[in-house]
């Protein structure tokens, strides 16, 4: 004879249930994790000490002000200051090695857009954005980190708030960033 | 009527002349706008399904009555019309009118592929991924990283080279000028040999491209639609040096 009780108070339903909400929330949670955490990189770079010491950001980043990408700095920029210094520790030995061999540090970008986002730095710079704006507060952190909800509302806000209605125009465009 | 002609002469922007008395019909500017805009060689076969993907075709025709017919043909490609016939039926707005440019845009993330522009179209300017072609290596380093690599099941069309807009524009801003006629070149008016495509802003009277609209050969392509192309072709009646 059938138990008389309805479905959903079958233990093993309710036991089916509980796995897979806690398989679609794990996954959603550690999906979320590895996205917003940040890549490992090769060489944990301290951007907190290098702003502290007075690198400007373009420094490293040369490209912000000229082009599209900004760029990530190539063994030779780093060889260029850290030669003349005493390699204290772990890290500074292997930027030695990456600079004796004449290979390149393989940095890991952090800050991406998707592929039919065609975002250039050089307009942003000469309206005068400063690179927290977008990057976040990079003079406190070591390794840079993404910054969450870069979204294309994101984007557009700030253009309104940038701008007077007419130039809105141009820059609420599709044409202006997807091609 | 007068009205609203007017004001769509205050919006033109962007606009082309292609003057079909010098083209010769070598195709180099189908290969270059491919080349530009990572539009993929799809092959004999596909083509011959009608599943070509070109931005911009040389379209052959005849003319006259048999026997005396004549083998003649006219660089088609999206005439970014000013009233265009793609707009209005997209249901995801993926084919949209940009104000700025005054271009018809496609936003390929929109689009789901439903092909109702490209059969509104009466030019049959659009071309519909039906398949992802693999771009073979070493040709994947020709691929332009300024124009989005389409995937298949998505419209695709020339867009006057918009890329190339933005930069020259971009470009013009860094300098602190405003874009002078002729900085904006799109990949076809630069391929061809013979100059008879050029490109430039409608807007501006004393522009290049404004002066040989106003020429006495000029014509759009089924103007009668009301599309208001932005794409005038130049003919004459084949009287070469009078």
């Amino acid at each position: 004879m059938k138990p008389n009780v309805p479905w959903w108070q079958r233990g093993s339903i309710r036991i089916s249930i509980v796995l897979v909400l806690l398989i679609l929330v794990g996954g959603a949670g550690v999906g979320i994790y590895y996205t917003q955490a940040p890549p490992e990189q090769p060489i944990p770079f301290p951007h907190n000490f290098h702003v502290g010491i007075g690198a400007e950001c373009m420094y490293c980043h040369t490209g912000a002000a000229t082009g599209p990408s900004a760029g990530l700095p190539t063994t030779n920029k780093c060889w260029g200051c850290h030669q003349q210094l005493e390699p204290r520790n772990e890290n500074l030995k292997l930027v030695a090695s990456f600079a004796e061999n004449e290979e390149s540090i393989p940095w890991v970008p952090v800050a991406l857009q998707p592929d039919f986002v065609k975002f250039n730095h050089q307009p942003h710079i000469t309206a005068g954005v400063s690179c927290e704006t977008c990057h976040g507060d990079v003079a406190s952190m070591t390794v840079a980190e993404p910054q969450p909800r870069h979204n294309m509302g994101w984007c557009l806000d700030c253009h309104q708030k940038m701008s007077t209605p007419e130039d809105f125009v141009r820059l609420s465009d599709c044409a202006t960033c997807h091609y | 009527m007068a009205e609203l002609l007017k004001e769509q002469e205050e919006t033109q922007k962007w606009g082309m002349v292609i003057d079909m008395d010098i083209c010769s019909g070598c195709q180099a500017c189908v290969t270059a706008c491919s080349m530009e805009n990572n539009v993929p060689f799809v092959g004999e076969d596909e083509m011959a399904y009608g599943r070509g993907l070109q931005w911009m075709r040389i379209r052959r025709y005849w003319e006259g009555e048999y026997p005396e017919v004549t083998p003649t043909h006219q660089p088609m490609l999206c005439q970014q019309c000013g009233s265009a016939p793609c707009e209005p039926v997209c249901p995801t707005f993926a084919s949209v009118h940009s104000q700025e440019e005054q271009i018809n845009v496609q936003v390929y993330n929109r689009c789901i592929g439903t092909r109702y522009c490209a059969n509104n179209c009466p030019f049959s300017a659009r071309v519909f991924n039906w398949f992802d072609y693999e771009t073979p290596a070493p040709m994947n380093s020709y691929l332009n990283p300024d124009v989005s690599v389409r995937r298949r099941g998505i419209m695709e069309k020339c867009t006057f080279c918009v890329q190339r807009i933005v930069h020259g524009r971009q470009q013009a801003a860094a300098e602190g000028r405003e874009v002078e006629d002729g900085d904006i070149v799109p990949a076809c008016a630069q391929a061809c040999p013979t100059d008879a495509i050029v490109f430039g802003d409608l807007s501006d009277p004393e522009s290049k491209v404004s002066k040989m609209s106003r020429s006495d050969r000029a014509f759009k392509e089924l103007e009668e639609l009301g599309t208001q192309p932005k794409v005038i072709y130049l003919k004459g009646g084949k009287s070469y040096g009078g």
